[in-house]
């Protein structure tokens, strides 16, 4: 009965401040699918180091008779040279560095080049002695890669050390930016939010303030007073926040799952089960956010 | 086997509002008690109420009488924990208000009914419903309030006018529903600041009538007003403000005589 009642109050609250109440939904709605999507772009990148990190290797490209670094003066790799290089890796002194290598010649190098880029017209113009021939070393540790930079950068025949992960780490950052951008612009979004919220409230309070003064005088208590206009606006901003969860949950699942998964098809992207994670945590920020602009309103402006 | 035991502990009518610990100790205590109680508004006017000292037992009818701006309004307010004495202490059935802590304010309210000069009806509804609101927003029960409201639009004589709405009813009768919503929830005190204020004479003395009734029932009634007619009428205890003290306080009909100090 007694929250029936409650319920009953809120819900006529919501209809006499329904315009107020759908403006709260919607910026809580905008707001919070930010915060999803900046959620999203943190599970992507976290997928993606763990899909690439055990394939990234460190490139040792061996000098060609195009190269043009200063250590590569001396013409193309020699196979004394190439030896070395062969030797050092299978050395005790990289081996705690070095879990596994593999020699790519120039032919298979031309081969993995043209697979590559099968779709675009360089394919065919590039011959196999202008590419060049590697070491495709996998480290024990993906970070050590500086020592392994120092111990063969200056032998002779060695053109360039490349860490593959400084490209990958490229993207990373890009996508870390993106999804700051995404959090900066819900952080905003959220305060006007919040600050709506606590509008609404104070509306909702003030267009009601003959039936709690009534309430005030024959001595309802304090919950009694301020539970329907705190629900108000809890359940505004839920209401936001399961939009905001199903456009989360669409763009994981159709944009990301079945377009992009089907666009780059060797990469691994995340689909809409990873961002049925995030729902919870919408719904908690939502639900918190609410809570708290309404109590500090009604703190204020429903003296009880 | 014994019972008494039992007995002693069951709440009665009589039981008081808050636990006998409490109370004053060492004192029969009064419905409303104000001892030398001051209160300033504003440092620079003079003060609202200046050192007054009075009390009102149980079941008595007291007028409250005296111009505007004489305090009627502050009194009323400080009884019900609105505002809080700048100096001197309010008891309400024993228990000093100013040292309420927050949360029990509603409970002492619920002790004391209140009625005001303009009704204050919910304009949406129904005679019905506007006393029914007064017992739901306590967590009565639908069957109790089904039981209730209706014995209570009785007593204010509405009878039969359940299902108006406020506007369509005479000033008279809307002050009659405010009182029903007072009353509902069977508070030993009911305060009226006023409440023939907007109403014509005869108008008045039928509201006058219910209030007595009230006051037979066994609640504390304390009315403010500046209607001689009225006051001259009923003979019941007068207490008369000027400029925020007390000036005159007369027992009519010879129940008391003066109230000590």
């Amino acid at each position: 009965m007694r929250f029936a009642f409650v319920l009953g109050e809120t819900f006529s609250g919501i209809r006499r401040n329904l315009s107020m109440v759908i403006s709260v939904v919607l910026v809580t709605f905008i707001s919070l699918t930010f915060v999803g999507a900046a959620g999203l772009l943190q599970q992507q990148i976290t997928q993606m180091k763990g899909y690439w990190y055990d394939r990234v290797e460190v490139a040792i490209f061996l000098c060609t008779d195009t190269s043009t670094t200063t250590s590569c003066a001396a013409g193309p790799v020699t196979d004394s040279q190439r030896q070395a290089v062969q030797d050092l890796l299978e050395s005790p002194t990289a081996a705690p560095y070095v879990k596994s290598f593999d020699y790519e010649s120039q032919d298979q190098a031309l081969e993995i080049f043209q697979e590559q880029f099968k779709n675009s017209a360089m394919a065919g113009t590039v011959t196999a002695d202008q590419l060049p021939e590697s070491f495709r070393v996998a480290l024990v540790d993906p970070e050590q890669y500086e020592v392994v930079n120092e111990l063969f950068s200056s032998m002779p025949g060695v053109e360039i050390v490349s860490d593959q992960r400084e490209l990958l780490e490229q993207i990373f950052s890009l996508m870390n930016m993106a999804s700051v951008i995404a959090v900066s612009v819900a952080v905003v979004m959220l305060v006007c939010a919040v600050l709506l919220i606590a509008t609404t409230i104070r509306l909702s309070a003030f267009s009601r303030r003959r039936e709690t003064g009534i309430m005030r005088l024959v001595g309802a208590s304090k919950t009694m007073i301020q539970l329907p206009f705190l629900l108000e606006g809890v359940i505004a901003a839920l209401a936001g926040a399961l939009l905001a969860s199903a456009t989360t949950w669409a763009v994981a699942e159709f944009f990301i799952g079945d377009w992009l998964t089907g666009q780059y098809p060797g990469t691994g992207f995340i689909g809409g089960g990873d961002a049925l994670i995030l729902v919870p945590l919408l719904l908690l920020v939502a639900v918190l956010l609410a809570a708290l602009s309404s109590i500090l309103t009604l703190r204020r402006y429903l003296k009880v | 086997m014994t019972t008494v035991g039992k007995v002693g502990t069951e709440t009665s009518p009589t039981q008081p509002l808050v636990p006998r610990d409490d109370r004053v100790q060492g004192q029969v205590w009064n419905m409303i008690r104000f001892e030398q109680v001051s209160k300033v508004y504003d440092r620079r006017s003079r003060p609202a109420l200046h050192d007054v000292t009075v009390e009102f037992e149980r079941g008595e009818f007291v007028f409250l009488v005296g111009a505007s701006g004489s305090g009627k309004s502050t009194f009323i307010r400080l009884m019900l924990r609105e505002e809080r004495a700048s100096s001197g202490t309010v008891y309400v059935v024993g228990r000093n208000v100013a040292r309420l802590p927050s949360w029990r304010v509603p409970k002492l309210r619920r002790g004391i009914g209140v009625v005001f000069q303009d009704f204050r009806l919910l304009p949406n509804k129904t005679v019905y419903a506007n006393v029914a609101f007064a017992m739901q927003v306590l967590g009565k029960g639908r069957a109790q309030i089904r039981q209730t409201v209706p014995e209570v639009l009785e007593t204010v004589g509405l009878e039969g006018k359940e299902k108006r709405m406020p506007h369509e009813l005479s000033g008279g009768e809307q002050q009659r529903v405010a009182i029903a919503r007072a009353i509902v929830n069977r508070p030993e005190i009911l305060l009226a600041d006023e409440p023939t204020g907007n109403l014509d004479p005869e108008t008045s003395l039928g509201i006058m009538a219910v209030l007595d009734k009230i006051n037979q029932n066994g609640t504390t009634v304390v009315m403010a007003t500046h209607d001689d007619d009225i006051v001259n009428q009923m003979r019941r205890r007068v207490v008369e403000l000027h400029a925020g003290g007390i000036v005159r306080d007369e027992t009519g009909g010879g129940y008391r005589t003066e109230v000590q100090a």
